[in-house]
């Protein structure tokens, strides 16, 4: 079945730096936002741009994943010729097998199922980033230039550029020299990891990849550069609207902040729905003590206590007396009476119990420090968690 | 093979429930923020493992057409047997009235009945507000032998009930009182039935002879005063037959109390609705909310106490609602007061604007006005 475009996304990732939050789930999977996941972005962004094939790359602890794409229906992409695809790494006949390597070797790797589709295109995608983008857009703009790679660019801060890959354009606006986290950057224009390439030129690179012992099998660092050595066209797609990469405790914590702000990210906008699987609970109850300013709350949550600048997923309950502020509450975090909840992100199922304090605001002047407790752990009552702890077990707590 | 079949009648519609009906069937009437009240008889079924259900409607269908789209949200979207909408049809020429009860509605879906393989019926009402555990009485009418089982309640917060009956010394049923609710004497109907094909068969066939079409009036009294057997099930959770206005607002406040929210949405059978939008409500920085039940897709600027609110409301900074529900896509603009209003899907209302009503007369403000 012949698709003139697809898209491949990369959800094997670990997360480490997140490692609370993803000793047992894939960072995709992680809670973001109150109702989504962090993969439910691009997945949305495949199906509002139409795009109904897609295959998601997973290696790091997938089940949730899987269940979670499942067949694809929340996002519309149950269709009969395309849809969702969870490709694992595997074996063949008379091989080992192995995991992912990198990146691009994950695509090696599944150079048949590309091949299926016989695309003309293909979009590459990265299963950590929250933003919302028309990638028809993009492929548009590809096409239009002739490229054989299209990097989706921002423009940053020289100052911030030195923690991107950086894009230095030649005369004729192409993308003439990739630099890593440069140290005296040359430009403001930042790679968002997000790619279009021409299929046959990529399956060529990939193929030529893979035969290097050398290589770290990765876009950024060897597909790219290999393509600019020799002289492709590779075209920089400028965009302007919200991105954040949530690769870190911090980022994760300062991107669901954002999303109380409609003009950072309109999640609001029936044009472009961000989809998710929703568990069907009951709306929200707000209870006769409850005290909540900007903040979202979504269903199954039972809410008597204070909530200011909070984030919260479906079916949290926050008891009577309890303040939450400036806080992440993943799915069924209970916030018990009298507990305080500051500066913080919680993982699912997590039960703060009566009078416990789980991180604090920062003094006047000093930088925010983020706590963090991971999924299904218990605080005991009255207990205080140290600021900027990161709790992944229940010896630690 | 499948024993039980579902058969759900979403065609009769209270008069008395004015304004909330004249779009839309009393099946499809939105309750609880997020749901359609035949939301729980289907739910029902699906968590009893019934999912080859008829939905019986006759008139102002479009509305739950749309809610309930291919049955997939109750995982009724089956390729084999599943969800079957069941408009009228095969009924003779001069009838274009109301079915004069429910066993002519019966009749005229009958050669669908005929063709269902399963042994036993499964009958709920449309507009019926409660969460039954229907594999109980499924396992008991299998064990009792009798050819009826009816599922009734003995709670006497129940609402919108009109049939008792009075139980023998077996604990079957010995009377049925018609229009009559009398919890004292007796336990009060849920018009919940489990009923063997063949006996559900005979009473059609012997309704249509008589042309007697009333189901309790008619045919179950018969039934009982000719010595039929009928088992009785209780349902001790909470109920509400949604009949008139006041009992529509009233079971939507009474979501309010949490044991009696939980005791309706138990996680274990959760109930299934038709999934519309994936955004959490915000509340803003000025906002205040007490005591309320908020639906997702909202933005809350102004101030709600023990109001039910829909998804998709506006509610600007300055705006006060108290006792209201306030269904899907309203705006309410800055400084309004709305109080005891149900408002319908679709309001729009503009700055400053003030409505009260009061808990013996709610003010209905219809599907789509702009005020």
């Amino acid at each position: 079945m012949k698709k003139k475009c697809i898209a491949m996304l990369l959800a094997g990732g670990q997360g480490s730096r997140l490692y609370a939050l993803t000793q047992n789930v894939a960072k995709p999977s992680v809670p973001f936002g109150g109702k989504y996941r962090i993969i439910d972005f691009p997945l949305s962004n495949c199906a509002n741009s139409g795009i109904d094939t897609v295959g998601v790359m997973t290696q790091y602890r997938p089940l949730q994943l899987n269940s979670y794409i499942g067949s694809g229906q929340p996002w519309d992409l149950d269709v009969n010729d395309g849809g969702v695809y969870i490709l694992p790494p595997y074996q063949s006949a008379g091989e080992k097998g192995s995991w992912f390597t990198g990146t691009a070797n994950a695509i090696y790797q599944n150079l048949a199922f590309v091949e299926n589709y016989d695309p003309d295109t293909v979009v590459i995608l990265s299963g950590d980033h929250i933003y919302k983008m028309d990638y028809a857009d993009m492929v548009r703009e590809h096409v239009e230039h002739d490229a054989a790679c299209t990097i989706s660019v921002l423009t940053v801060t020289l100052e911030e550029a030195t923690r991107f890959g950086m894009m230095n354009l030649g005369p004729d606006g192409y993308i003439k020299e990739f630099e890593e986290k440069p140290k005296h950057p040359k430009s403001t224009l930042a790679s968002m990891g997000i790619y279009v390439f021409d299929w046959q030129k990529l399956r060529k690179y990939l193929i030529q990849d893979e035969a290097d012992p050398n290589s770290r099998h990765d876009f950024g660092h060897n597909i790219i550069p290999a393509m600019i050595a020799d002289g492709e066209k590779i075209w920089p797609y400028r965009f302007n609207g919200y991105w954040r990469d949530v690769g870190t405790i911090d980022s994760l914590w300062e991107a669901n902040m954002d999303m109380l702000s409609p003009q950072l990210i309109d999640l609001y906008d029936p044009e472009w729905p961000i989809s998710a699987r929703s568990p069907i609970c009951p709306p929200h109850q707000v209870g006769a003590h409850a005290d909540i300013n900007h903040s979202i709350v979504t269903e199954g949550c039972e809410i008597d206590g204070i909530l200011e600048n909070s984030v919260l997923s479906p079916s949290v309950h926050v008891g009577v007396g309890a303040h939450v502020k400036y806080s992440v509450l993943m799915p069924g975090v209970v916030v018990e009476a009298g507990a305080s909840v500051e500066y913080a992100i919680i993982g699912e199922n997590t039960v703060v119990h009566a009078g416990a304090r789980v991180g604090a605001s920062p003094a006047p002047g000093a930088d925010k420090c983020i706590t963090t407790i991971g999924p299904s752990l218990e605080i005991p009552a009255g207990s205080t968690v140290k600021v900027g702890a990161m709790i992944s077990t229940s010896e630690e707590v | 093979m499948k024993d039980f079949h579902g058969l759900i009648f979403a065609y009769y519609t209270d008069p008395k429930l004015r304004e909330l009906v004249s779009m839309r069937t009393a099946a499809s009437l939105p309750f609880c923020g997020r749901y359609r009240l035949i939301d729980f008889s289907l739910s029902a079924m699906r968590n009893a493992g019934i999912v080859d259900v008829g939905v019986i409607m006759q008139r102002d269908y479009q509305s739950l057409l749309d809610h309930l789209g291919g049955g997939k949200a109750w995982d009724m979207a089956r390729r084999t047997g599943g969800l079957r909408m069941l408009p009228p049809f095969g009924l003779p020429e001069y009838h274009r009235g109301n079915y004069a009860g429910t066993m002519e509605a019966l009749i005229a879906v009958s050669s669908y009945i005929k063709s269902v393989k399963a042994k036993y019926f499964v009958l709920m009402l449309g507009d019926m507000c409660a969460n039954i555990d229907l594999t109980l009485p499924m396992e008991q009418h299998r064990k009792s032998g009798a050819p009826i089982t009816a599922i009734c309640t003995d709670r006497a917060d129940a609402e919108g009930f009109r049939m008792t009956y009075i139980p023998g010394e077996n604990g079957k049923a010995k009377q049925i009182l018609i229009d009559t609710v009398d919890e004292k004497e007796g336990v009060l109907s849920l018009e919940a039935y489990i009923i063997n094909k063949e006996t559900l068969l005979e009473l059609m066939e012997t309704s249509r002879k008589q042309s007697l079409y009333r189901f309790h009036k008619d045919t179950l009294d018969n039934w009982l005063k000719n010595g039929g057997q009928m088992d009785i099930y209780i349902h001790h959770g909470y109920t509400a037959l949604i009949r008139n206005v006041d009992s529509y607002y009233k079971a939507n406040m009474d979501m309010l109390d949490s044991e009696i929210r939980h005791e309706l949405f138990p996680t274990e059978r959760p109930v299934f609705t038709k999934i519309r939008e994936e955004v959490s409500t915000y509340y803003g920085v000025d906002s205040y909310s007490r005591n309320s039940l908020v639906a997702d897709n909202c933005i809350i600027d102004g101030s709600i106490e023990n109001c039910i609110i829909f998804s998709g409301a506006r509610i600007a900074v300055g705006a006060k609602l108290k006792n209201c529900i306030v269904m899907s896509d309203c705006v309410v603009e800055a400084n309004c007061v709305l109080d005891h209003c149900i408002v319908d899907k679709d309001v729009s209302f503009s700055a400053g604007t003030v409505l009260n009503g009061n808990e013996r007369l709610p003010i209905i403000v219809p599907k789509g006005s702009h005020i």
